[in-house]
C-alpha cells in the first residue's frame, strides 16, 4: 500500500444553508465544527481509548460516516470494544455499526437519536481546486488542512482522490470540503509530504443508500461480512482484468502481459550491469495499488503483483548458471503474518508447456483463519531446458477467492509467448 | 585341573592373572594372591580351589557385595564348566581355561600394501589434493563474478582445509586418549573420504530432488548423513583402524557424531517444520537442474489449471 492510513476525525461546523460563493477555511471550520466528531473505539473493561479517528454527520442526522479502519477493532473483537463519538462541545454518545464498505474503507455508524444536521455532499470539484480536510490529528483537537484536488486516481480503481494537503493520524474518517463547504470526500490515508488520499463522497452516498435498503445487524458475524465484501470486490476486479485486452511487453525472448489494468504500475527492477558479474539479469515488477485494508494488524489484501525475471549468461557454464538460477528462484509473498491469521501454505508442482517451452510451475495457497473463503495465492514458473537462459514469472494475489485466480493464471500463461 | 586364567575387566581395560596354585584368594587386602583395589571389593572376597584335573570350587567370602557367578549370587559352587562370568564387587571378571580360543589377529589396515588406501602415505597425499581440488571446484561452480585467485584460496582454506583439519585434530586427540596412539595419516585419509562422499552425495541428492520433483531425497540425505553415514564411518574407522571392539566403537561413534548431528538436525527445516507447525513462507519445490531430468510429465496449460482446482490450502496451526 503506497499510502499510510491516517487516524482522524474532523468536525464540520453547522452550516444552515450552503453558500453559493466560495468560502475560506476559517468559515468552513466555523460552519462545521459541531458536525465533525472524534470517533473513538473504547475498551468495555477499561473504558479507555484503543484507537481514534474522525467522523461527521450524514444521512438523517443520526448517522456518522467514518473509515472502516477507524472502527476495525470492533469488527475483530465486538465483545470487547465499542464505538463512541465526542464533539467539540463535549457532546458524546455510543454509536453502532450500520454499514461497511470495506473495499473503499468506509463505515456508517448510527446514534440512538439525531445528533445534528447532516452535511451536504457534493461531487468532486475540478482538478487544482482548493479543498479542505477536517479532523482531529493525534488527539490534539479539531483542525482543518488546506490543499488542492489532485483528481481521482485510476490506479486505486477510482476509490481515491489525490489531496495535496497534509493529513495526519487521527484525521481518518473526517470530511473533505469543497470551497462551498460541501463534503466531496472522506479523509483516509497519507503518504506524507503533503500527499494524501480522500475517498470520493459518491461511495459514501452508495453506502448510505444501501444501509437504508439492506438491513445490517451489528450483531452478525462481522468478519464474515468483511470477507464477503472483500471477495465480492476482488472477484469483480479479477473479472474486469480478464475482460481487458492486455497490452504486451517484451522481455528478451518472451512477449508477456504488460500493464493489464489502470490499477497496475510496472517498474524495472533489473540488476545494474557490472563488469565483475558474469550474467545479465532483467526484471520487471508490476503491482496494483488498490489494496484493501483488512484489520488492525495493518494487514492489507487485494495485492496483485506479477514479476518477470530474465537471466542469461554467455560466460557461465550450465552448472554455474543453474546454481545461480536456482538461488534466485525463491519468490515469496512479502508479509510477516501470524499463525492466528492464516493457515500454512500448501504447494504443488507441475511442469507446464507454455508457448512450446517447458516451465516448472509451483502453485501455493493458504487461507485466512477468520475470513472465510479468502486465500493468498503464490504462483511461480521457471523456464527449464535452456543451458544459459533462465526466466521466471511470479504471480501473487492476496485476499482472493482461490478459484477466481485460476483463470487469471491461465490467461497469464496463455499470453506469454516465446520468441525463437 | 590345569592352570586357569582370570581375565579382570576394569573400566574397559583387561588384565590377566594366571591361577595355578591349589588355593587362590582374591580380595582388596594385601595378603590375597590376586589384589583388586576397588572399594566395592571386600578385603577377602573370593576363594578359588582347584580339585584334580577337571573340577574347581568357588567360595564367596564377602558379606558386603557378595560374589555373583553367571549373574547369580552363589556362596559356594563346585563346577567343571568354564568359562565363568564373575562379578566381584563392581569388577567384571571371567574365569577361562588356558586353552581358551582368542579372536583372529586383525590386519593393520593394509599397512605396507601400496594398493590399499590406508597402506601408503601417497594415497593420503592424493586424497588431500582431491579434497582441495573439490573445494576449489565448489567455489568455481558457485562463483558468478569475475574469477579471483584470492577468493578461491580463501574458500578452499575455509571450506576444505579448515573443515578437514578440525575433524582430524579432534579425532586424533580422541584416538590418542582411547588407544594411546597417533594415527594421523589414516585419520586424514578417512576424513578426506568422508568429505568427498559428502560432496558427491549432496550433488546426487540435488539431482534426485529434481528428478522426483520432491523434497524427500534432501530430507533423507540430511537425516541419513547425520544419523547413519557419519556414525557408520566412525565405527568403521574405530573397528578397522583403531581396532576397538564393535560395541564400544558404536557407542563412541554416537558420542563423536552427536555434537555434529544434534545441532544440524535441530536446525533442519524438516524438524523445524515438525516442531513449529506454522510458517508464513511458501515451501515449494524450487530446485532447477541443467540436466532437466524429471519423472513428472509435462502438461498443457488447460490440464494444469484443471488439476490446480483441487489444490487445498495448507493446515491451520494449532
Amino acid at each position: 500500500m503506497f499510502s499510510r492510513l491516517i487516524a482522524a476525525s474532523l468536525l464540520l461546523a453547522g452550516i444552515a444553508a450552503s453558500p453559493t460563493h466560495a468560502i475560506d477555511s476559517k468559515q468552513i471550520y466555523q460552519l462545521n465544527q459541531e458536525r465533525v466528531f472524534q470517533v473513538r473505539v473504547l475498551n468495555r473493561e477499561t473504558g479507555k481509548k484503543s484507537s481514534i479517528g474522525s467522523g461527521f454527520i450524514v444521512g438523517d442526522g443520526s448517522q456518522v460516516a467514518t473509515n472502516y479502519h477507524v472502527v476495525g477493532q470492533v469488527i475483530l473483537e465486538p465483545e470487547l470494544f465499542y464505538i463512541s463519538y465526542v464533539g467539540k462541545d463535549g457532546q458524546e454518545g455510543e454509536l453502532e455499526l450500520l454499514g461497511l464498505d470495506v473495499a473503499r474503507d468506509l463505515a456508517l455508524l448510527g446514534a440512538d437519536k439525531p445528533i445534528g444536521e447532516a452535511i451536504k455532499m457534493s461531487p468532486l470539484p475540478p482538478r487544482g481546486a482548493p479543498i479542505y480536510a477536517m479532523g482531529n490529528p493525534l488527539d490534539l483537537g479539531l483542525t482543518i488542512a488546506v490543499g488542492t484536488n489532485g483528481g481521482i486516481l485510476n490506479q486505486t480503481d477510482d476509490s481515491r482522490i489525490l489531496f495535496s494537503g497534509s493529513l495526519n493520524p487521527g484525521m481518518s474518517g473526517g470530511p473533505t470540503f469543497n470551497d462551498q463547504g460541501e463534503v466531496i470526500g472522506i479523509n483516509v490515508a497519507t503518504a506524507r509530504n503533503d500527499i494524501s488520499f480522500i475517498v470520493p463522497s459518491k461511495f459514501l452516498n452508495d453506502l448510505i443508500e444501501q444501509s437504508n435498503t439492506d438491513a445490517f445487524s451489528s450483531d452478525q458475524d462481522l468478519k464474515l461480512e468483511v470477507a464477503r465484501q472483500v471477495l465480492a470486490y476482488e472477484n469483480s476486479y479479477i473479472e474486469q482484468l480478464l475482460e481487458n485486452d492486455w497490452p504486451k511487453l517484451d522481455l528478451r525472448q518472451f512477449n508477456l502481459p504488460g500493464i493489464i489494468s489502470p490499477t497496475v504500475r510496472c517498474w524495472d527492477n533489473s540488476a545494474k550491469l557490472s563488469t565483475i558479474v558474469r550474467y545479465k539479469r532483467y526484471q520487471i515488477r508490476c503491482a496494483n495499488k488498490n489494496h484493501v485494508y483488512l484489520d488492525v494488524d495493518n494487514k492489507f489484501v487485494g495485492e496483485l503483483t506479477y514479476e518477470y525475471f530474465w537471466l542469461e549468461s554467455e560466460d557461465l557454464n550450465a552448472i554455474q548458471f543453474y546454481n545461480l538460477y536456482e538461488n534466485l528462484n525463491k519468490d515469496q509473498i512479502d508479509s510477516k503474518i501470524d499463525r492466528d491469521i492464516v493457515s500454512n501454505f500448501n504447494c504443488r508442482t507441475w511442469f507446464v508447456e507454455v508457448s512450446a517451452q517447458e516451465l516448472k510451475g509451483n502453485l501455493c495457497r493458504r487461507e485466512y483463519v477468520e475470513y472465510k473463503g479468502m486465500s493468498d495465492v503464490l504462483f511461480t514458473a521457471a523456464l527449464t531446458g535452456h543451458k544459459n537462459q533462465g526466466f521466471f514469472i511470479t504471480l501473487i494475489m492476496t485476499g482472493v477467492d482461490y478459484s477466481s485466480t485460476l483463470p487469471l493464471i491461465q490467461k497469464f500463461l496463455e499470453q506469454s509467448e516465446w520468441k525463437p | 585341573m590345569e592352570a586357569l586364567i582370570l581375565e579382570i575387566n576394569t573400566r574397559g581395560l583387561h588384565r590377566y592373572e594366571q591361577i595355578d596354585a591349589e588355593v587362590t584368594t582374591i580380595g582388596r587386602a594385601l595378603d590375597n594372591d590376586i589384589i583388586l583395589s576397588d572399594p566395592t571389593v571386600a578385603p577377602h572376597h573370593l576363594k578359588i580351589i582347584r580339585y584334580g584335573e577337571n573340577s574347581l570350587e568357588l567360595v564367596n567370602l564377602a558379606e558386603v557385595n557378595p560374589t555373583r557367578i553367571d549373574n547369580r549370587r552363589v556362596d559356594s559352587l563346585v563346577t567343571e564348566k568354564l568359562p565363568l562370568n564373575l562379578e566381584i564387587g563392581r569388577i567384571q571378571a571371567q574365569l577361562l581355561p588356558r586353552n581358551y580360543a582368542v579372536s583372529a589377529t586383525r590386519s593393520l589396515a593394509g599397512k605396507g600394501k601400496s594398493s590399499h588406501l590406508f597402506g601408503h602415505a601417497y594415497w593420503t597425499v592424493i586424497l588431500v589434493l582431491i579434497c582441495l581440488f573439490v573445494g576449489g571446484l565448489e567455489f568455481f561452480l558457485n562463483s558468478y563474478t569475475s574469477f579471483k585467485w584470492s577468493e578461491l584460496f580463501k574458500h578452499v582454506l575455509r571450506e576444505s582445509v579448515l573443515t578437514i583439519g578440525v575433524f582430524v585434530l579432534a579425532l586424533s586427540i580422541l584416538e590418542r586418549l582411547l588407544v594411546n596412539r597417533w594415527e594421523i595419516r589414516q585419520l586424514v585419509t578417512s576424513v578426506c573420504l568422508v568429505y568427498l562422499l559428502y560432496y558427491f552425495a549432496s550433488i546426487f541428492t540435488y539431482e534426485l530432488s529434481y528428478l522426483f520433483t520432491a523434497n524427500w531425497p534432501a530430507t533423507l540425505f540430511r537425516f541419513g548423513w547425520h544419523l547413519l553415514i557419519i556414525p557408520g564411518a566412525v565405527v568403521l574407522y574405530l573397528v578397522h583402524i583403531s581396532h576397538l571392539k564393535r560395541n564400544r566403537s558404536i557407542l563412541l561413534a554416537i558420542l563423536i557424531a552427536s555434537p555434529i548431528a544434534v545441532p544440524s538436525i535441530l536446525q533442519s527445516p524438516e524438524l523445524r517444520a515438525m516442531l513449529d507447525d506454522f510458517s508464513s513462507s511458501a515451501r515449494y519445490q524450487n530446485s532447477l537442474s541443467s540436466l532437466n531430468w524429471h519423472l513428472k510429465k509435462t502438461v498443457t496449460i488447460e490440464s494444469f489449471i484443471e488439476q490446480a482446482e483441487d489444490l487445498e490450502a495448507g493446515e491451520f496451526a494449532d
